[in-house]
């Protein structure tokens, strides 16, 4: 079994990175992580420590001296899945908007389950960093009585089984996942809490004193009702009988487990057990509807107040007098109040971890990590921004220091060199840039320095512990922070001299790389956090020609017989045989297509919409009615397809087509709003009928078209 | 070893055997057979949400005591649309005597892209109190993500095997006029095939050496196919195929032709394979039977469970139908419908015959409020003498044994109230009408819920509550919102009051969600009358005017029913009943479509209100 042996692997590492000794003498010990032993490439065995709800708490308070110590924070996140459906994968022809549009339905959808975390903070003593990664499990619960992050995530399929093939804990993480709030939704729960305090200080205490209703009962509850009557009534009567100690004489009346006589707040009172929630409202409706029609029992109180273990408690009291009655609403209130607020300060849960990093302005080192990055503010501080800038700049706002390692690794040239052009994915860069961590016992005769890092580990126990392996958030944390430390020293960071202040986030060397992430794989541009502005980079070779999205239409609800090469050909037949750059599906119920010039966008939605209106031959013998078979073809401008991207149905549809019709897309074809060209459509008109006849005005055309670049320049 | 319960811990200790990927091919041999043995076959399902846990964020998107069976259904679609199944339990037994005979299965489910075809589900939802939930029972999530049994629907299975059809089994039809490049293709296959076929059954070869045996193998292009001689045909047209499927029928018996797939699925080449003798033959097409039935295994995986019950015939017994066989539809057949009348139609051709146990308790008179299962056994248990026992024959060999036996309770719930209807036809004297099992047969209950209020988690024994079944035409309903204020029905109560003469008459007000409250009223017609001042607010004056300028709006249940049509299931019912109203024109087309069965299901349009 696979399982069994990954784990063996695991667990059989741990022990050689820490001898038994080191262990008794020091229990909190240093292991040089080049000590570790391998198992065949870059495979490292390194114990990860595990962190759920049981252990949260101590570990919470250990990091917030490591957190403030540390030089720089790496983290690394595991989601349940990355695109909802196969039209929202990143794809060349996304405009930067519809990029983000795309990022930010990721991090709505899908669920954080894993927070790799890993300080690094310099040993001058050692001349090594030393690590401390930690691995957190994280699960939107629902937590006590504050409404819980989410109800409702997406997982992807393929996510969960890739997940699993790396031997996640899905019992670890729903069972004992820590929770969160966001900062929005902490704020929310609070506001909450101080309304419902407020109303009830103010007297509106729902609906009981003015409109109380006795509902038409059966017999059964009209019997209990008068029991309870009789029962509070000889209650009460001991109570005022005996007032100096009415639990000991009073003992005669009430010897029952369900009618348990306390003190609460120096009063007397009936702690109601055993009862059935309905049987509990029939005695709260005794009590407040005979204050208020007879006005017999009003010096008894009904409460319903929270106990230990999150149960609540219902009781009723006695008080002396109207004024006194007040006092104790009043500090029942304020009771419910204090522990709301705990309540909600224990919900936040994960996110003091976030409120750390935040507060401390550490230097956060990720990689690859824009996608990372907006799950954390979606999760952590509130909803997406609905544009790219916004959401840059309030990023830099909250975590004001933010390094990619893949974008450091990919635009140094000499890194680049080391790396001989290999991909870019982490572990490949670990491997090759750290291979005195990766694989410690080959040997190693380069002259190339290595920054030593060593892993610190506390409190070792068996059961706490993840194995280390590739896409453990924990792992690859600290795979990440090492990637970051050796590519500084590349860069000319020597940690041995500035040992005494190393201020990574304001050093000289890596200011050029701070702050800039880049969105998606394919884009070739990066986003500059501190300035939301987003631009091309030299470095990512683009495989493609630049693209003019305002060449580009979108049409969808097509047969599903029809393949690329037949749409191209079918396009090109009317409107010219260079007329069709490339058509692209997004998948197989949509598809772009770019022209070669702008206003061919609106002469193909015209020419759609006005063969759909005509019932005549024409319509059907036209080239162009093989793409309108099935009749629900549908066709519109780029600016539609981010439209539908932007839409944020909570059940995503896995076909385009299905996504569009989701949101109420009736219409067949929408023609590009025209605001100038008004005069030229009629014009245009004539021309697609006889089209292929005017290809002269390209030219004239070329000086209206924008490109996207020049507009993002001009901002 | 058979395992008689008894007592209290009469379902937590029998062991239910528990089925993943790794046995689950021994596993499918026995259920067959236990299926083919037993009368009936109860099911219950373990999913990852079906918006019947307290959803504060759209509490109304959960079926309803005002949904009609139509809205119920497209509620139901919804779910088993997001959702997903994770754990399938079976359970075939019979009725002998005072025994119920078991034989438990709990399938682990995962859908894992086994074939990399992007099916059965490329996401599917997750409900978060719905897991913690299920992890606070002890639910082994790794059991089911790690070792759950994929599957394909029936559906999926046909556009898969589309994909990529490796099908041995090639149905000869002969090719009406060949053309001459064809008769070249055939002649040069032909001499080929001869030749070959021929130095194959040289016995003389046996003398030959080693080096001559392998050269001559080059020559010939021969290559073994086990211990068989094979050769292969190359092609590059399913016509060519069917081509050399002719051929070889002409040449002689003995050769078994395969159709060797490329990786888009379109034919590549034919293997010919040479038999000894006709047993041979029978022995190489039983095997080819066997690894194509393992394909299809691999394939449909856990469905084919789903398709030994239904083609067994028997009668299955499920609590809340209606939820559960939207899922085994959605997951194992096709897509859903749009219509209810569809869904059963369609379902028919499924299972011939489905009794709901919650229909079954709501026709059962004192039965009627039983929420759960428990609670309908704890009741039988208290109020009639039913001698039952429950016998499990086969022990589960290890692992958490009581995983999915909810499906034993089911089934002995079932046993009992066909005892106890049994007695009552027979004396005649228990029960107003004697019904049998059989008249329950193929009615779905929508799952009755009750409205909760939040917090009022812990009303286990309230299960049992007044009895009052009230039936009410969709005609007396009406939702309301744009109430500015208001937060409780009370409130909203008196505050109607004061609007309108139609509210003197008796009615009923409920919140749906926060933002919108339904109206029943006793009195027919007073919807209507409402309605129409509503819309003439010219002309009635006072508080009513005074709030429908503020915002106040009333619709019919028309536009509740247009909401769950349209699938605007996004917001809250306001908003969802706003925009269904301002889509009345461009809906033209489909409303006519379906006004058309409308009126014939208006006149049964009944509800139970029960549980309002």
């Amino acid at each position: 079994m696979a399982l069994s042996g990954f784990r063996a692997f695991g667990s059989r590492a741990i022990p050689q990175t820490i001898t038994s000794s080191q262990y008794r003498h020091l229990h909190r010990f240093l292991s040089s992580a080049t000590s570790t032993t391998t198992s065949g490439g870059s495979g490292v065995a390194m114990a990860v420590k595990k962190v759920t709800l049981s252990n949260f708490c101590s570990v919470l308070e250990d990091l917030r001296i490591r957190i403030r110590e540390a030089d720089f924070v790496a983290i690394d996140l595991e989601m349940t899945g990355v695109t909802s459906a196969p039209w929202r994968d990143s794809f060349e022809f996304d405009r930067s908007d519809v990029r983000y549009l795309k990022v930010k339905d990721s991090a709505d959808k899908f669920a954080v389950v894993q927070f790799g975390l890993c300080t690094f903070r310099w040993d001058a003593c050692q001349g090594s960093f030393i690590a401390h990664p930690l691995n957190f499990y994280i699960f939107p619960r629902k937590e006590l009585s504050v409404e819980g992050p989410t109800n409702e995530f997406l997982c992807q399929t393929t996510s969960i089984s890739f997940l699993a093939k790396y031997q996640f804990d899905f019992n670890a993480c729903i069972h004992e996942g820590i929770s969160y709030l966001s900062k929005t939704q902490e704020e929310e729960a609070l506001q909450n809490l101080c309304s419902a305090y407020e109303n009830v200080l103010l007297g509106f205490s729902g609906e009981s004193e003015e409109y109380v209703e006795i509902p038409a009962v059966r017999t059964a509850d009209v019997f209990f009702t008068e029991r309870m009557k009789i029962r509070l009534h000889e209650w009460r009567e001991n109570v005022l009988k005996y007032p100096e100690d009415p639990i000991l004489k009073g003992n005669d009346c009430g010897q029952n487990v369900d009618f348990q006589m306390v003190f609460f707040k120096m009063h007397p009172a009936i702690m109601l057990n055993g009862f059935t929630s309905h049987q509990l409202k029939l005695i709260q409706l005794t009590v407040i509807a005979v204050q208020v029609l007879r006005k017999y029992f009003k010096d008894l109180l009904y409460l319903c107040v929270s106990g230990e273990n999150c149960s609540s408690q219902k009781l009723v009291v006695y008080t002396d007098s109207e004024e006194d009655r007040a006092s104790l609403m009043q500090e029942v209130k304020e009771d419910q109040l204090r522990s709301g607020k705990l309540k909600i300060h224990s919900a936040v849960g994960f996110r003091h971890v976030i409120d750390l990093l935040m507060c401390e302005e550490k230097l956060i080192v990720g990689h690859n990590c824009f996608l990372d990055i907006a799950h954390i503010y979606k999760k952590f501080i509130g909803p997406l921004p609905s544009s790219m800038e916004g959401f840059a700049l309030s990023v830099n706002k909250i975590l004001p220091h933010i390094i990619d390692t893949k974008h450091l690794i990919s635009s140094n040239n000499f890194i680049q060199y080391l790396m001989k052009k290999k991909n870019k994915s982490l572990s490949s860069a670990f491997s090759l840039l750290c291979p005195q961590l990766s694989s410690p016992s080959q040997n190693l005769a380069s002259t190339r320095s290595f920054v030593k890092v060593d892993v610190q580990a506390d409190e070792l126990g068996s059961s706490s512990w993840n194995s280390g392996a590739k896409h453990e958030a924990g792992f690859d944390a600290f795979m990440t922070g090492c990637v970051f430390a050796q590519a500084c020293s590349h860069l000319g960071i020597k940690f041995e001299q500035d040992s005494l202040i190393m201020d990574l986030a304001r050093n000289d060397n890596l200011k050029s790389y701070i702050n800039i992430l880049y969105p998606s794989w394919n884009s070739g541009t990066v986003i500059d956090l501190r300035t939301g502005a987003e631009s091309p980079v030299s470095c990512y070779k683009r495989k493609y020609p630049k693209i003019e999205f305002s060449n580009i239409a979108l049409i969808w609800g097509f047969s599903s017989k029809l393949k690329p090469k037949d749409m191209e050909e079918c396009l090109c037949k009317v409107f010219g045989t260079a007329s069709v750059i490339s058509v692209f599906f997004l998948d197989r119920t949509a598809a772009l297509i770019q022209f070669n010039k702008m206003e061919l966008v609106n002469d193909f939605l015209v020419l759609k919409d006005m063969l759909e209106k005509d019932d005549g031959p024409v319509s059907v013998l036209h080239p162009l009615a093989k793409l309108l078979e099935g009749g629900n073809t549908r066709a519109a401008d780029y600016n539609t397809y981010r439209d539908i991207c932007s839409s944020s149905t909570s059940t995503s549809r896995i076909l385009f087509a299905d996504q569009a019709e989701a949101i109420g897309i009736r219409w067949k074809t929408k023609i590009r709003p025209a605001c100038k060209e008004t005069s030229e459509l009629d014009s245009l008109k004539d021309s697609v009928s006889e089209h292929q006849s005017d290809k002269n005005d390209s030219e004239k055309q070329s000086q209206h078209q924008i490109s996207f670049e020049e507009m993002l320049n001009s901002l | 070893m058979a395992a008689v319960a008894v007592g209290k811990a009469r379902f937590a200790g029998v062991p239910v055997k528990q089925v993943t990927k790794s046995n689950f091919a021994a596993a499918i041999h026995q259920i067959k057979a236990d299926i083919e043995a037993a009368e009936f076959v109860a099911i219950s399902t373990r999913k990852t949400g079906d918006f019947s846990s307290s959803s504060l964020r759209h509490p109304w998107r959960r079926v309803l005591p005002i949904d009609t069976s139509e809205t119920a259904y497209l509620k139901s679609k919804l779910a088993a649309e997001t959702f997903e199944l994770l754990q399938f339990a079976v359970c075939p037994f019979s009725i002998r005597g005072s025994k119920v005979v078991a034989f438990p299965y709990n399938f682990h489910l995962f859908p894992r892209d086994e074939l990399t075809l992007g099916m059965p589900s490329y996401s599917f939802a997750c409900q978060t109190s719905f897991l913690a939930s299920m992890a606070r029972e002890g639910f082994d999530f790794n059991a089911c993500i790690y070792d759950g049994i994929s599957y394909l629907s029936r559906v999926e299975e046909t556009k898969a095997r589309e994909r990529k059809s490796g099908s041995w089994m090639h149905t000869v039809t002969s090719s009406q006029n060949p053309s001459v490049a064809d008769s070249i293709f055939k002649e040069r296959i032909k001499s080929r095939v001869t030749h070959w076929r021929k130095a194959c059954k040289d016995t003389s070869q046996a003398k030959d050496g080693s080096l001559v045996q392998s050269l001559r193998k080059l020559v010939l292009g021969g290559e073994s196919y086990g211990s068989r001689p094979g050769m292969s045909v190359d092609i590059c047209s399913e016509k060519q195929a069917q081509l050399v499927f002719e051929i070889l029928e002409q040449i002689s018996d003995d050769l078994v032709p395969i159709l060797i797939p490329d990786n888009g699925g379109q034919p590549k080449a034919v293997r010919v394979v040479l038999t000894s003798s006709e047993e041979d033959k029978k022995l190489l097409l039983t095997e080819l039977q066997n690894s194509e039935d393992e394909q299809n295994l691999k394939l449909r995986g856990f469905r084919q469970v789903i398709d030994l019950i239904s083609s067994s015939h028997k009668t299955i017994v499920s609590h809340n139908c209606l939820h559960d066989f939207t899922f085994i539809h959605e997951k194992f057949l096709g897509p859903l419908p749009e219509t209810v009348a569809e869904f059963m139609c369609s379902l028919r051709l499924l299972f011939s015959n489905v009794v709901d146990l919650n229909h079954l308790l709501k026709e059962f008179g004192p039965l009627r409020k039983a929420k759960n299962i428990p609670s309908a056994l704890s009741y039988l248990k208290r109020q009639y003498f039913v001698p039952m026992e429950l016998e499990v024959p086969e022990q589960a060999e290890d692992g958490n044994k009581s995983h999915g036996n909810n499906v034993l309770k089911l089934a002995f719930l079932f046993a009992k109230l066909n005892m106890l209807l049994k007695n009552a036809s027979s004396s005649r004297s228990a029960l107003e009408q004697a019904k049998s099992i059989e008249d329950y047969a193929n009615i779905f209950n929508p799952a009755s819920l009750t409205l909760h209020e939040p917090g009022d988690d812990d009303d286990d024994e309230t299960g049992w509550q007044i009895d009052t079944t009230r039936t009410v035409s969709t005609d007396n309903i009406l939702f309301l919102w744009g109430f500015a204020g208001a937060t409780s029905s009370v409130e909203l109560k008196h505050r109607l009051l004061q609007i309108h003469p139609v509210f003197v008459g008796d009615f009923d007000v409920h919140f749906v969600d926060k933002t919108c409250a339904v109206v029943v009223f006793e009195r027919s017609g007073s919807a209507k009358i409402l309605l129409k001042d509503m819309l003439s607010v010219d002309t009635v004056s006072g508080v009513l005017r005074a709030m429908v300028v503020e915002g106040f709006r009333a619709a019919g249940y028309d536009a509740y029913k247009k909401v769950c049509r349209l699938g605007l299931w996004e917001g809250d019912l306001a908003d969802s009943l706003e925009i269904a109203l301002a889509e009345t024109v461009e809906d033209l087309c489909s409303l006519s479509r379906t006004n058309t069965n409308e009126i014939r299901w208006n006149s049964e349009m009944m509800i139970d209100l029960n549980d309002l």
